[in-house]
């Protein structure tokens, strides 16, 4: 049965030119399910993610509704995708991340977090048991040796680190415009690294938004607390971009 | 590995006899990124190309050669998830050896059960198989340079030279024309160096490739810096 050459369709098992089939469906599952772009970036000692915040049915409750997870006080994380596997995967991190602290004492650092996760969905692309998870995370944190980091860990169980990147539906045109902006983005400070995510956003999507509209999160310094930001200091910064347009 | 739910192989044969799951894997790799060895009478050098998909990834912070103990590293080309898998079995292995025979364990013995593992992957349940070549420089407990190439099948050769990833059969017959049995680690270096820019797309610089090294007098692997590159490139052009 394995041997039909429409079973690599179903399983993670390679297809005649060696690819996986599964994982590119994962991809896409991933990048069209949910319709959000998200986008992430790093400046000297901070770090930003923003994405949509859409609320399919106005009688939700729009505070349930949310991509934006914080795993430890220090580390944040933006999954976009099918939101039960996201969820799945942010359960996992927090579990890996909260075992490291009892067992080394001292909180695990945002590299060593996105490895491990990155491992455990490497797991999925090789065994029939498990399919892979439509996700994408993007992980914030403030490492105290690389100071601020932004890693992606995708469902092939790839993760890297980025100065600026995006996952989603339109992740190819913002990362475009990160590309572009790239060489600066080292000496950011916060205020910019924050607006130029927003930016970066309201661009690929061709509108303004509001405060109420999309979730913006950072974490900033070498104390580096994670903190999602309120609608008031969103429309602060919406503002002042509108200002710095006009 | 493999859940109780799949606990049939696989990989399985063909009507020709053929295990179909191993060629494709063979397949993948050959899409991966370029990897070459070298093995010269004091040394080994492994090295690769470092590209990826956009500026604004940290490269930096991105290496492929690892070094697995004291004396071993590791390159490859093909799945970069399946291939950290290796690196975390292969370092365990070595720490365990170490923890029993107080030596570091030999690149041989590192390749036998790195390969042994791969072979696993291509009988057992529910699981497929790795979808990578390795690359292993190191030298033996017998004070000599090997270079071991292990394919996604469990098989595993020693080479004087050998290229995997795109382009291989180019670079294999650039290596075949200049390898010489008397070559020193320096020159094997540069010809490393002359065979990775053969096959490159654009301009290759010493930020987007690496290079791994062991040489017999001290028996240690390491990866070089980009400014240590950088001096090799100098000395080719």
């Amino acid at each position: 049965m394995s041997r039909d050459s429409n079973y690599d369709h179903h399983i993670s098992i390679f297809s005649p030119q060696g690819r996986l089939y599964q994982i590119e469906y994962a991809f896409k599952a991933a990048s069209q399910s949910s319709g959000l772009t998200a986008v992430a970036l790093r400046g000297s000692n901070s770090c930003a993610f923003v994405t949509q915040k859409k609320v399919p049915d106005r009688l939700m409750d729009p505070s349930s509704i949310s991509h934006i997870f914080q795993i430890t006080p220090k580390i944040g994380c933006l999954a976009t995708g099918m939101i039960a596997d996201c969820k799945a995967q942010v359960q996992r991190m927090r579990y890996e991340a909260a075992d490291f602290q009892y067992k080394y004492g001292y909180s695990i650092p945002v590299h060593v977090l996105a490895k491990r996760i990155a491992d455990i969905a490497q797991v999925n692309t090789q065994s029939a048991s498990m399919r892979p998870l439509a996700t994408v995370s993007i992980l914030i944190g403030v490492d105290d040796e690389k100071g601020p980091q932004v890693l992606k860990i995708d469902c092939a169980g790839h993760y890297l680190p980025f100065f600026g990147t995006a996952s989603g539906s339109k992740e190819q045109e913002a990362v475009n415009f990160l590309e572009k902006k790239v060489k600066d983005m080292k000496d950011y400070d916060v205020d910019e690294t924050v607006r130029t995510a927003i930016m970066c956003l309201g661009s690929v999507l061709g509108s303004d938004f509001r405060g109420s509209e999309i979730e913006v999160a950072m974490v900033e310094g070498t104390d580096g607390t994670f903190t999602v930001l309120k609608e008031e200091e969103i429309d602060l910064h919406l503002n002042a971009i509108a200002d710095a347009d006009a | 590995m493999g859940d109780s739910a799949y606990s049939f192989s696989l990989t399985t044969f063909s009507r020709t006899g053929k295990l179909l799951q191993i060629e494709y894997a063979l397949n993948a790799v050959a899409n991966g990124r370029t990897s070459l060895g070298i093995c010269a009478k004091d040394g080994v050098v492994i090295a690769t190309d470092k590209k990826l998909s956009s500026t604004l990834v940290d490269l930096d912070q991105v290496s492929k050669i690892q070094k697995i103990n004291e004396g071993s590293g590791f390159v490859y080309s093909g799945l970069g998830p399946d291939y950290r898998v290796l690196v975390r079995k292969a370092r365990k292995s070595s720490q365990s050896y170490h923890l029993q025979y107080r030596e570091h364990k030999p690149v041989s013995q590192l390749v036998k059960s790195t390969a042994s593992v791969m072979q696993e992957y291509t009988q057992s349940g529910g699981v497929r198989p790795f979808g990578v070549s390795l690359l292993v420089a190191g030298v033996d407990a017998d004070k000599s340079p090997r270079l071991y190439q292990v394919d996604p099948s469990g098989a595993y050769f020693a080479w004087k030279a050998t290229a995997v990833g795109k382009n291989y059969i180019n670079a294999k017959n650039f290596l075949e024309k200049r390898y010489q049995d008397d070559m020193e680690l320096e020159d094997a270096i540069h010809t490393a160096l002359l065979t990775l820019r053969e096959g490159f797309e654009g301009e290759m610089t010493k930020d987007n490739i690496e290079v791994g090294v062991v040489s017999q007098a001290d028996g240690k692997f390491r990866a070089l810096t980009p400014d240590q590159i950088q001096d090799y490139l100098d000395e080719t052009s």
